[in-house]
């Protein structure tokens, strides 16, 4: 909500400095989130009025104009037609500067002397109109520099009005928290309309059809008025509030829902079929032409304004075509209502339809000030549009009692934690047009103001009084209770843990929004029947890019590998632990947390000593071997296929019998996708089943006192035997090995590999018998597996 | 020539040799041009030739016997690899170090801030229902509260989270007072630009008992800006509006960049928001069953990438979300 300065000032005198003003405000709950200086755009122009005029021989278009600017009436030559004598015009005298930078000098045409300029609104930087002279209100001393007329320089106030607090979407609503604040009171004037005879109950008839969505609707009639231009100050101040000037007509309505916060809508009589006017809730759908031209329909429940005929606005929201001011209108009959902004919500958020009007609406506006309001805009239309106001009002208001709160001011001081006492207690709440009965000691009966629609309970008390006394002058204090124990979430403390493994084998983590898109799919080609493919869709995502659930996390990393690669970084070993989202069963969304992890380019980009290679699956492969040791967890690596991964290295891998996951070096195809041009080593794991069964410590084993013995095989092994087959064979073959590595792979004709096997005992020193026993079964053992032969 | 003293300075030198460094220096000094041979053989050219002879005789014997005892000793040295001297200031090989991401480094603070003062952390859904994050929370539908949260709808009448107050609703649910949680996870709202992004972070806390006043809330609030952002950190708290919490306020800390004086960071008031919280809404605990005539809580709720921001003076909260290794290594 725009406030400006001047404006509020009609309302309240405020003694304070306006930029103190602002922080009080924010400090009682109406940020001023700015607070904009106006400034004119011009200097040395003044308020003048035009004595006399005349009109020199020999130049026809011109008049010279006698204006008196309060110590000396200069000589103006001016070309408008819209001045007349007594008239109040800006005065730019010599050395005035314009808002175009054009600064005034003396001037002679054919013997005429002129000593200045008339300016019009837009020479001065006001508005665009630039049809005549700047016609300045009456009320408006002579000589006084317009620089300084209030509204021409001003200050606004920009102030963030919180959703429970519709009551300050207006300029008097903002002048009721001031008052408060600098100790003053908010009087509206009292408004005498001069009507004529004739009455409004000869021309429209009204008919409310519902009182729980209308409970007070006002008609008022204006007669023989024309649409003209407001006049400046009018729209200087929807300018300056941020609303567009239309005409005298509409202005009227805006201006003063902005002063009063009462939304008011303007017919025009002569559409009104049959002088009738009906308020009711639709009933089945119908089409219907609003005022911005676009065909709508109206459902069933939408509040409707309708006429003899139908509908002629949809109430609180927007009028209808059929019944808009136009240039021609003569006569018009002004709305004045407070519609129940549950109506207004529903029917304003269907048809996407926000304005100012529906914004008061929905936050609830004061009942009690329905008429006035009609009053002040019906006044107000005749002042600046012309025309005649006629007798009476057309009105039905079903009346709701005053809501009161009973408040005990000791239960009221414990929430708080601060003691606020009666006198303090009741001042306060006095000071916002609360109403206060004391009932006995330390109990009170609070009745609440009509446009207070947020406060119906006890804390909303609590909160008003805390508000008014101050946040910062109630003390802070640690909460008492008994000690307990505050356990972590076992599940995050585990992932934590997870974390720091990744950290401590040289990974960033990274972090990438919980969404992709159906490309991503695409790019990992995966197929209708993989569950990833299921996934759970955004009804109104922010782009296509995320539009879906991820139901894995290897897309995001690989758009990280992408980014990078852009940025010149091209090493990375990258890590995300994130929620991920499947369907059940039942095709209702899952969420679970997975890991991906992957390596790109190399370990470092160089060192001197020695050359650094690319990494390869095997580094992949030792880190998710280290983090199943790391964890007790015993993870097993299987042959396995991925769309995305490249058949030759995809490996699945397994613990407790289960699938948690898959890794592998990541298809040339799906790279490209991404625009990577790299080898990319890539592994992601369900981390649901990890989690239970991981764990940080085992138990002890004892340590061997004995030293172990260590002998090297060699066999060749065919390519199509796994060698994790000869090694598992190897160590079943006696619990005295306790080992077994491999130290070397090399292939000629035949596949090499060696094996250094550890043989350890816990009862004594093993013996050179019992080592060549054991080294002799080895050899008798492994021969057995077609395809594998001692290399002698 | 007192040879026999020569010959023990030279046994005394070369015994307190103990690294190759040492030898190099003992043997310039010994056996180098302007060592101590060099200047013994200079003094003995003025002798007469016999004795001349004789003293150089000696001496030459001596020398030999230096260097050999030298060329052992390199020896020796050489063998244990001490002779060979490397240029120190060629750079090591450095171990890979990782990093946690700023968000997991500044919300693992947050979480040990209010564990060392009794929170429990507990976690909940993404996926959420209108009732636990909306209803539940004293926002029904068309509530003008709901344009503060520009929701992502799912099918099935599910949505994203737009906050984790749902989890202050969950806990109730599932527990009597008294209440001392703290919840942490990702929020999700349909809002992009240089300050939203549509998934972020929010930690919830919530502490519900007899006798709990916003005054509680203050301390509470206040020891945790204290330990986040230092002990002189100014705060204050500024009324607000919530429909789950009464009285609402929002809580600011004074600006660390411009230190009060207004800066871009702070839009030039000096303050920035880090929270929003409130007493619990007495409806809200009416909808737990809790009775709000008994007990009394309540409830905050602040952004971590917020905070991660005024932490490491992060002017664009995209960063977190590019990933680019630049911004990810600095923490």
């Amino acid at each position: 909500m725009k406030v400006p300065f001047s404006w509020l000032k009609e309302f309240v005198s405020i003694p304070q400095d306006p930029y103190e003003l602002a922080q009080r405000l924010t400090m009682r709950g109406l940020e001023v989130e700015s607070v904009e200086k106006r400034e004119p755009a011009f200097s040395n122009v003044y308020v003048g009025e035009i004595v006399h005029m005349e009109r020199p021989p020999g130049l026809d278009r011109l008049v010279v104009c006698h204006v008196d600017t309060a110590n000396e009436v200069l000589p103006i030559l001016c070309g408008a037609r819209n001045i007349k004598v007594g008239d109040k015009v800006p005065v730019a005298k010599v050395g005035a500067r314009l808002s175009g930078g054009e600064v005034i000098g003396r001037k002679k045409i054919r013997g005429v002397e002129s000593l200045g300029m008339l300016c019009s609104e837009r020479e001065l930087g006001l508005s665009d109109d630039h049809s005549g002279i700047f016609l300045l209100p009456p009320h408006l001393q002579k000589g006084v520099s317009l620089g300084e007329v209030e509204g021409i320089r001003d200050l606004i106030f920009d102030v963030n009005v919180p959703a429970n607090r519709g009551d300050c979407l207006s300029i008097l609503g903002i002048a009721r928290e001031v008052a408060s604040l600098v100790g003053g009171r908010v009087e509206l004037p009292e408004i005498e309309l001069s009507e004529d005879e004739e009455p409004i109950d000869t021309c429209v008839d009204l008919d409310v059809l519902s009182s729980e969505a209308c409970p007070r609707y006002v008609l008022r009639m204006l007669k023989g008025t024309s649409c003209v231009p407001s006049p400046f100050f009018i729209r200087n101040r929807l300018y300056m509030c941020g609303m567009r000037p239309i005409n005298a007509i509409v202005d009227v309505t805006n201006y003063v829902m902005l002063e009063l916060g009462q939304p008011l809508h303007a017919f025009d009589y002569e559409r009104i079929r049959k002088g009738r006017i009906v308020v009711k809730v639709n009933s089945a759908p119908l089409p219907f032409r609003t005022l911005d031209g676009e065909e709508r329909v109206l459902e069933e429940g939408d509040l409707l304004i309708c006429d003899g005929d139908g509908p002629v606005a949809i109430a609180g929201v927007m009028g209808g075509e059929n019944s808009e001011i136009t240039g021609n209108t003569r006569h018009v009959l002004l709305e004045s209502a407070f519609f129940n902004p549950l109506y207004i919500r529903r029917t304003s958020r269907r048809l996407n339809i926000r304005s100012e009007a529906s914004l008061r609406f929905e936050r609830g506006i004061d009942i009690g000030l329905v008429d006035y309001a009609s009053k002040r805009a019906i006044g107000l239309m005749k002042e600046t549009a012309g025309g005649t106001i006629l007798r009476g009002k057309r009105e039905v208001m079903y009346h709701e009692g005053e809501k009161k709160i009973f408040v005990s001011l000791s239960k009221l001081e414990k929430m708080m934690g601060a003691t606020v006492g009666e006198e303090t207690f009741a001042a306060l709440l006095g000071s916002i047009g609360f109403g206060i009965e004391r009932r006995e000691e330390g109990a009170f009966s609070i009745s609440v103001p009509s446009f207070r629609l947020d406060v119906s309970e006890f804390m909303d008390i609590v909160e008003e009084v805390a508000r008014l006394y101050g946040y910062e002058r109630i003390p802070p204090k640690i909460p008492v209770g008994m000690l307990r124990v505050a356990p972590f979430d076992s599940s995050l403390k585990k992932r934590r843990r997870i974390k720091e493994f990744f950290v401590s084998a040289g990974f960033f983590e990274v972090m990438n929004f919980a969404f992709f898109s159906k490309r991503d799919l695409q790019n990992h080609s995966i197929k209708e029947s993989d569950g990833r493919y299921l996934a759970v869709s955004i009804l109104n995502p922010v782009s296509r890019e995320l539009e879906l659930m991820r139901t894995f996390l290897l897309p995001g990393l690989l758009k990280n590998v992408s980014y990078n690669l852009n940025r010149g970084v091209r090493n990375l070993r990258i890590f995300e632990i994130g929620k991920v989202f499947t369907r059940g069963t039942d095709g209702s969304p899952e969420e679970r947390y997975h890991i991906a992890f992957l390596l790109t380019g190399k370990e470092r980009e160089y060192f001197w000593r020695e050359e650094i290679r690319d990494y390869d699956f095997f580094d992949l492969k030792g880190v998710a071997e280290a983090f199943s040791e790391k964890f007790l967890i015993d993870i097993s690596f299987v042959r396995g296929r991925e769309p995305f991964l490249l058949e030759g290295t995809t490996t699945d891998l397994f613990l407790g019998g289960q699938k948690i996951g898959s890794m592998g070096e990541v298809k040339g195809e799906t790279l490209e996708r991404y625009g990577i041009e790299q080898k990319v080593f890539a592994c992601e794991m369900d981390l649901q089943r990890v989690l239970s069964e991981m764990a940080f410590y085992g138990t002890f084993q004892e340590i061997p006192r004995f030293p172990p013995v260590v002998r090297d095989f060699s066999f060749y092994v065919d390519e199509d035997v796994p060698v994790e087959l000869v090694r598992e064979k190897i160590r079943s073959i006696s619990p005295l090995i306790k080992s077994v590595g491999i130290f070397d792979v090399y292939k000629k004709e035949k596949r090499s590999v060696s094996f250094r096997v550890v043989f350890q005992s816990l009862e004594g020193t093993l013996t050179e018998e019992r080592i060549s026993e054991l080294q002799a079964s080895i050899i008798q053992e492994l021969v057995k597996i077609e395809g594998v032969n001692l290399r002698t | 020539m007192e040879v026999d003293k020569l010959r023990e300075r030279i046994e005394r030198e070369i015994d307190s040799i103990e690294g190759a460094a040492d030898l190099e220096r003992v043997r310039a000094s010994i056996l180098g041009r302007k060592g101590l041979f060099s200047s013994l053989f200079e003094k003995i050219k003025e002798l007469p030739l016999e004795e001349r002879k004789r003293e150089g005789r000696e001496l030459n014997r001596l020398k030999e016997y230096a260097e050999a005892r030298l060329n052992e000793l390199r020896a020796r040295f050489e063998k244990r690899g001490e002779a060979s001297r490397l240029d120190i200031t060629l750079p090591g090989k450095r171990p890979l170090l990782g990093t946690t991401h700023p968000i997991t480094a500044v919300l693992d603070e947050i979480l040990e801030i209010f564990s060392s003062m009794g929170f429990t952390v507990v976690e909940g859904p993404d996926i959420e229902s209108e009732y636990y994050n909306f209803e539940a929370l004293n926002i029904p539908a068309f509530h003008p509260a709901r344009d503060m949260q520009d929701t992502f709808y799912l099918e099935g009448g599910l949505l994203l989270r737009t906050h984790t107050s749902p989890m202050e609703v969950r806990v109730m649910e599932a527990q009597d007072p008294p209440v001392r949680i703290v919840s942490p996870g990702a929020v999700y709202r349909h809002d992009q630009d240089i300050s939203h992004t549509p998934m972020f972070h929010q930690v919830e806390g919530l502490m519900v008992e007899e006798g709990v006043s916003f005054s509680d809330l203050k301390g509470v609030l206040t020891i945790f800006v204290e330990e986040m952002f230092g002990k002189k950190t100014p705060l204050r708290f500024r009324p607000s509006y919530f429909p789950f919490t009464e009285p609402s306020a929002e809580l600011d800390i004074g600006c660390a960049i411009c230190k009060g004086s207004g800066c871009r960071v702070c839009k030039g008031t000096g303050w920035i928001e880090i929270l929003g919280c409130g007493m619990s809404h007495p409806q809200v605990l009416r909808n737990v069953h809790y009775d709000p005539e008994r007990v009394s809580g309540f409830a905050f709720g602040l952004g971590v990438e917020r905070i991660a921001m005024i932490r490491f003076g992060i002017d664009d909260i995209r960063h977190f979300y590019n990933n680019d290794l630049r911004f990810l290594s600095q923490f």
